[in-house]
């Protein structure tokens, strides 16, 4: 707590107000540029590239869309195609070349209502392994698609007959580490996590936070799994140490109250793993950082291993608007570089120093 | 300070109000609980008591001192603008910012440029996963008990109970309680993580982005002490794109976990790319400072301070290492001197490629394939060095080992012999042979004035019984040599007598000087041996080597006491530890291989796990040997012995140089190391490696002709050596022969395809190879020419056809062959001239079966280039299906995926547009489908 400007500033460097509802916002890698997905007045969906020139975002393509677009993910694109795989209203996947947006590459009907949530892996040289998407839905079901493979999931994850549908609000994808290995994280509104490991097919672990699950994030996906964050829709997040899995206890957490209300994203900085935003329902955002303990395992009475939380600290945190910020997505490329957007229709791109010395 | 006392009472009850005049400086400064002074704080900031600014200020810095971390602390900030930092600073960000945009445009315009080859890379994507795997939400975490939990269970029935099972319960118990226990899952460490990324199919830009993003993991997983992690991230980084930093992170992390020859080869790796670098010089100062080449670290770290007089880690390493080093010299001397005979190169080699398969050369550098197939011999030799003074321990089995595969040194001659055991001495004494004096008295030749006396006849020792021996004096002298004569005689009792008398006398006398005692106390413990006492024989001996260590004959009789007590490991040990001393001990050698076969029959394989240590023994106490007097009987002998001595020594010798030329080696003063290998090889010309040594010399000194001419020789040995290919390959590359670069290359390559130092330099060798035939076509068309003249007499039809062609094309090349041999010479002459209608007219006219015949071993990625142009651009119209046949039988060439290593991108873009013309196209013979299944099979 010495002097305030030798922690991490966050700096408002642009902000450009919309006329349409912004859901997600995406930098498109190895680029200057992103992309806003969003919903307009009249009921349709937009995709819009901005690019940052001069201290100034410059609105480069605008594309009008049947369905209002909810998510969209460039993790399982090549890094010389740079797709993204968008989820709408409606229930679709579709996967765009953003040089020729006006028809999708990959087209299909994932769900039968709001694709909530999406991520990709095997793309851009994280993870190794196949491209493959994960989409979670209003209609309960989480599934897994491969943009080789047409219509059909290559994985799908929901419940069974009688069982009630809970509402999946996020997915994510982790532990790519090699061709086999690859989990998929889903957050519902119930406050359940599951964790899905698509090397055996099977349910890996569960647990309930309570509250709805409103992001969840692996710190890296393509290592093998480390942490995940969860944030919840009463403000606190949980940061699960992903190294060992205690046979009941499963894994170790530690959670924190972070916000007065809803945490909506959580975004790890792809330079420090250990370095993560969460936006929440008041429009501010705060910066952390976990610090391992000095053992992350020890063994219990039992002598089974058991994971050790660590702690999190408070690097940063501002207060950009009234509204919440629905979604943060960090630069892969400018370390400290970050765009938001939030529900006051409008996108901010985001400078925060000193992440090295955090 | 009352209120210290109350509120532990009001913080229990949270709703509880905060009383005014607990809202007041006096209080706040005492109380220590953090959660009512936040309760405070919370209350004064809402101002429902009123506004006091300089309270809550106080409040909140006290709040700090006592927990600031409190969540109250937090403030909502407004987000950070232009006006909360300095001009410079703020300039400073923005102008980052703007150099980043531009350069990421540029970068993107490159990845744009880039772009086209996606099908190929999609080849080496898995398979997508089997489809539609279902997943219920709930498995194994939701059994049914556990959703009823309410529901009662209901008491046995009486009659129940009389089935009840008690045995039956309680091993279900048992079982649960075994069962409840499952490990927990770990995912520690490493598992599966791979250690190469394939990029070879990536641009520049793209290659770095991915090591920095692995670099980025490794530095991560560092910092969270996974080191073992991080090393292989690096090693992903590295494997991608070899970079200073990605080299010294894993070098600091291969320190902490101790690695010291890895992290050693790291620093060398960064010196070499860049050589002053500090950190590096530093981390290899740490190495060298743990493998205890106190000299080197110390140099390192002088180094440092050269360019940072200041830096304390090297300051004070330094004097730690200094310090080290003036306790530890005398100790230093003493070690290791054995080492010099030891075998370089198998270890070496062994590490070379392990370097290969962990270090990819820089493309970019034109040397880096010449340089770094020299460093890590360079590595290796010296890893190997500095590993000896930690393997001290088991050091000796493997000395020995080694030395026994000179098998010539185990002679049959009597002069090896001579240590046997004294039962044979014995029958040399019926023999009347003059060698049997030494049996009992050998040891007294180490005082010069005994030399007379033992190496005598037997005659001469009964009568001069007062010889002096030593030091001794008279009596004890005459004592000594009293017993020695009865040892003789077999009175065993009586010879043991008269040396008891003697070390008493010794003892007594108070005279100083060791050697006498221990060979008075070898020889009663040879007494003893004999009389069957093997415990007082093992109790004389180790007094013997208590005052002389290391000395022969007592190792011996002690090592036969505990042979005959049935102690095998000491045994063996002392056996070994003869051997060291003089290899020649011929009944060494033989109790070493019985004790071995025995302890084999009791332990199994890891009997030599249970051994006591080997003690090493020093060079000044080896190969010491008594001068023999020579007699008739043993002259013969001796010139045996002389000539084996003289092996032995030239064996010495030769290893002696072959260590100082790889020393030279390592300290890169490759004319030094010349000289010594070249000594070497006038000493055994048959020595593969010392060639393959040698050309390396030539190669560093650039000079190709003789490093040439080594590797040939060193292949005339040895057939398939590897380095000696790889290293003649350098040699041809050097002398600008690509052609037999190449093929040198693919030899190494067929040999160990997992050599990527060679397939590098071959991708080299291939676009040189190319651009030196870009150069001068003519000086091209004119060597094919005599080449194919010595093969054939259809030179002829060749020589003219290569001319003509280049003056009209289509006429002279023979379209229609009807062999290899005319296939390869139409098709060369088309491909020379560049003439693609030819060639798909020759093609056309050949089946496809026959081609990978025809082509057999000569295809190269020209060829096969040329090939698909021809196929493209001549023949897919007008005959899709024949396209579909040549290409299917095509790859079951020979050697062919070897060629499509070689491919160049272009030659790679020409392949995919023929795939993709090729399925555009439409056929009855053949589907898209298939066409992308033989797609798969070339790219």
């Amino acid at each position: 707590m010495s002097s305030p400007l030798s922690k991490p500033q966050i700096i408002a460097h642009i902000q450009k107000s919309l006329n349409y509802t912004v859901f997600d916002s995406k930098w498109i890698p190895c680029s200057a540029k992103f992309v806003c997905l969003g919903n307009f007045a009249r009921g349709t969906g937009v995709i819009q590239i901005y690019e940052v020139q001069h201290g100034e975002a410059q609105l480069i393509t605008e594309v009008e869309k049947p369905k209002p677009l909810k998510c969209g993910t460039f993790g399982a694109s090549s890094l010389q195609q740079r797709h993204i795989a968008t989820g709408d209203f409606d229930g679709n996947l579709h996967i765009w070349n953003l040089e020729a947006p006006d028809v999708p590459v990959y087209a299909t009907k994932a769900h039968k209502e709001i694709v909530n949530s999406i991520d990709g892996v095997g793309g851009l040289g994280i993870g190794d392994g196949a491209p493959e998407i994960v989409t979670g839905s209003r209609d309960g079901t989480v599934k897994v698609w491969d943009p080789r493979q047409k219509d059909l999931p290559v994985a799908n994850m929901e419940p069974v007959e009688g069982e009630t549908r809970r509402d999946c609000w996020t997915v994510a994808f982790g532990h790519a580490f090699n061709d086999q290995d690859r989990c998929v994280c889903a957050g519902y509104d119930n406050g359940d996590v599951k964790l899905f490991d698509l090397r055996n097919m099977s349910l890996r672990w569960e647990t309930n936070i309570k509250n709805g699950v409103c992001c969840v994030e692996f710190d890296r996906k393509d290592i093998n799994m480390n942490k995940l964050v969860a944030t919840s829709l009463e403000g606190k997040f949980h940061v699960f140490d992903m190294r060992t899995q205690h046979p009941t206890k499963g894994f170790a957490s530690v959670s924190e109250k972070a916000h007065k209300s809803t945490v909506w994203q959580v975004r790890h900085l792809p330079q420090n793993r250990d370095i993560f935003m969460t936006a929440g329902g008041a429009g501010n955002l705060h910066l952390w950082k976990y610090e391992y303990p000095a053992q992350r395992s020890k063994k219990d009475s039992d002598g089974v291993d058991v994971g050790v939380a660590g702690s999190v600290n408070l690097l940063q945190n501002v207060t950009l608007s009234t509204q919440p910020i629905a979604s943060l997505d960090w630069s892969p490329d400018k370390q400290g570089l970050c765009v938001c957007s939030g529900f006051d229709q409008s996108v901010r791109v985001l400078i925060v120093t000193k992440l090295n010395s955090a | 300070m009352s209120g210290d006392t109350l509120f532990p009472l009001q913080t229990t009850d949270v709703s509880a109000k905060v009383p005014v005049d607990h809202l007041d400086y006096d209080f706040i400064e005492t109380c220590k609980d953090v959660k009512y002074l936040e309760k405070i704080l919370r209350i004064l900031r809402s101002g429902e008591e009123g506004i006091y600014p300089h309270l809550i200020k106080f409040c909140e810095s006290h709040l700090e001192k006592l927990n600031p971390k409190s969540r109250a602390l937090r403030k909502e900030n407004p987000v950070a603008t232009k006006a909360s930092f300095s001009k410079d600073e703020w300039n400073q960000i923005v102008n980052d910012l703007m150099t980043w945009a531009e350069e990421t445009k540029e970068t993107e315009r490159l990845l744009k440029e880039g772009s086209g080859f996606n099908d190929l890379v999609k080849g080496e994507i898995p398979p997508v996963r089997s489809s539609s795997s279902f997943v219920p939400l709930s498995e194994k975490s939701f059994p049914k008990q556990r959703i009823n939990p309410s529901k009662r269970i209901l008491p046995r029935d009486y009659q129940e109970w009389d089935k009840f099972d008690v045995e039956g319960e309680c091993e279900k118990i048992d079982g649960n309680m075994l069962k409840n226990d499952p490990p927990a899952i770990l995912n520690t460490g490493n598992p599966n993580i791979k250690r190469e990324v394939d990029a070879s199919l990536l641009s520049q830009q793209e290659k770095l982005l991915l090591a920095n993003r692995e670099k980025d993991k490794g530095n991560e997983a560092f910092r969270a002490n996974d080191y073992e992690e991080a090393v292989a991230y690096y090693t992903r980084s590295l494997s991608i794109l070899a970079t200073v930093s990605a080299y010294n992170n894993r070098a600091q992390a291969e320190i902490i976990l101790e690695h010291w020859h890895e992290a050693m080869r790291d620093c060398q790796q960064v010196l070499e790319l860049e050589p002053r670098n500090k950190k590096a010089l530093l981390r290899r100062a740490t190495v060298h400072n743990h493998m205890g080449n106190f000299q080197m670290a110390s140099e390192d770290l002088r180094m440092v301070l050269q360019e940072e007089p200041n830096n304390p880690a090297a300051i004070q390493l330094l004097s730690k290492i200094e310090k080290k080093v003036s306790d530890s010299l005398p100790e230093q001397q003493s070690k290791g001197k054995k080492l010099l005979i030891e075998e370089v190169e198998e270890d070496y080699y062994k590490e070379e490629q392990e370097e290969q398969r962990a270090r990819p050369v820089q493309p970019s550098q034109p040397v880096g394939g010449e340089r770094s197939s020299a460093a890590p011999v360079v590595r290796g030799d010296m890893g190997n060095a500095q590993k000896k003074p930690h393997s001290r321990g088991d050091g000796g089995p493997h000395t020995e080992s080694s030395n026994s595969h000179h098998g010539h040194w185990r002679g049959k001659g009597g002069a090896s012999d001579k240590y046997k055991v004294p039962e044979e001495s014995k029958e040399k004494v019926a023999n009347g042979s003059s060698k049997r004096a030494s049996t009992a008295s050998e040891q007294g030749d180490k005082s010069g004035s005994s030399k007379g006396t033992t190496g005598g006849g037997k005659a001469e020792e009964a009568v001069n019984l007062d010889a002096p021996c030593g030091a001794l004096p008279p009596r004890l002298s005459r004592l000594k040599n009293e017993g020695n004569l009865l040892f003789k005689n077999g009175q065993f009792a009586d010879a043991l007598e008269k040396y008891s008398q003697a070390i008493q006398g010794y003892t007594d006398s108070g005279v100083d000087s060791p050697e006498d005692l221990c060979v008075l106390y070898s020889n009663r413990a040879a007494c003893y041996l004999k009389d069957g006492n093997s415990q007082e024989c093992i109790q004389d001996c180790t007094r013997a080597l208590e005052l002389q260590p290391f000395s022969l004959k007592p190792l011996l009789r002690r090592a036969m006491a505990y042979e005959s007590l049935e102690r095998y490991r000491k045994a063996y040990v002392d056996y070994k530890t003869v051997l060291q001393i003089d290899i020649s001990v011929q009944a060494a050698h033989d109790s070493v291989n019985r004790i071995t076969r025995l302890l084999i029959e009791q332990d199994g394989p890891e009997w030599r796990d249970n051994l006591p240590d080997i003690p090493i023994v020093p060079l000044s106490a080896q190969q010491h040997r008594r001068e023999e007097p020579p007699s008739q009987e043993v002259l013969q002998a001796r010139a045996e012995k002389a000539t084996q001595e003289a092996e032995r020594r030239a064996e010495i010798r030769f290893s002696a140089w072959k260590q100082e030329g790889n020393e030279f080696v390592k300290k890169g003063q490759y004319q030094e190391a010349l000289g010594k290998y070249t000594e070497c090889l006038k000493l055994k010309p048959k020595e593969c490696a010392i060639y393959t040594n040698r050309a390396l010399c030539y190669l560093k000194l650039e000079r190709f002709p003789e490093a040439k001419q080594d590797c040939d020789t060193a292949l005339e040995l040895e057939p398939d050596n590897k380095k000696a290919f790889y290293r003649r390959a350098l040699a041809n590359k050097g002398l600008q022969d690509y052609l037999a670069c190449s093929s040198d290359l693919q030899q190494v390559l067929q040999l160990d395809p997992n050599v990527q130092e060679a397939e590098k330099e071959l991708e080299e060798v291939t676009v040189l190879l190319r651009q030196s035939l870009a150069r001068s076509p003519d000086d091209k068309a004119r060597k094919t020419v005599p080449i194919t003249e010595v093969d054939d007499d259809e030179d002829r039809t060749d020589a003219p056809n290569t001319e003509r062609s280049r003056a009209a094309d289509n006429i002279s090349v023979n379209l229609k062959a009807s062999n290899a041999y005319e296939f390869g010479q139409s098709l060369n002459a088309a491909r020379c001239s560049g003439n693609t209608a030819a060639c798909a007219e020759l093609l056309a006219s050949t089946e496809p079966e026959m081609l990978p015949k025809y082509l057999s071993n000569q295809l190269d990625g020209n060829t096969v280039s040329f090939i698909m142009k021809a196929l493209d651009s001549d023949l897919l119209e007008k005959n899709p299906n024949l396209v579909y046949r040549h290409l299917s039988h095509l790859h079951t060439t020979d050697r062919f995926s070897v060629v499509l290593l070689q491919l160049e991108k272009d030659e790679r873009r020409i392949m995919t547009q023929l795939f993709e013309h090729l399925s555009a196209a439409e056929s009855a013979e053949f589907t898209r489908d298939d066409v992308e299944n033989l797609a798969n099979k070339y790219v």
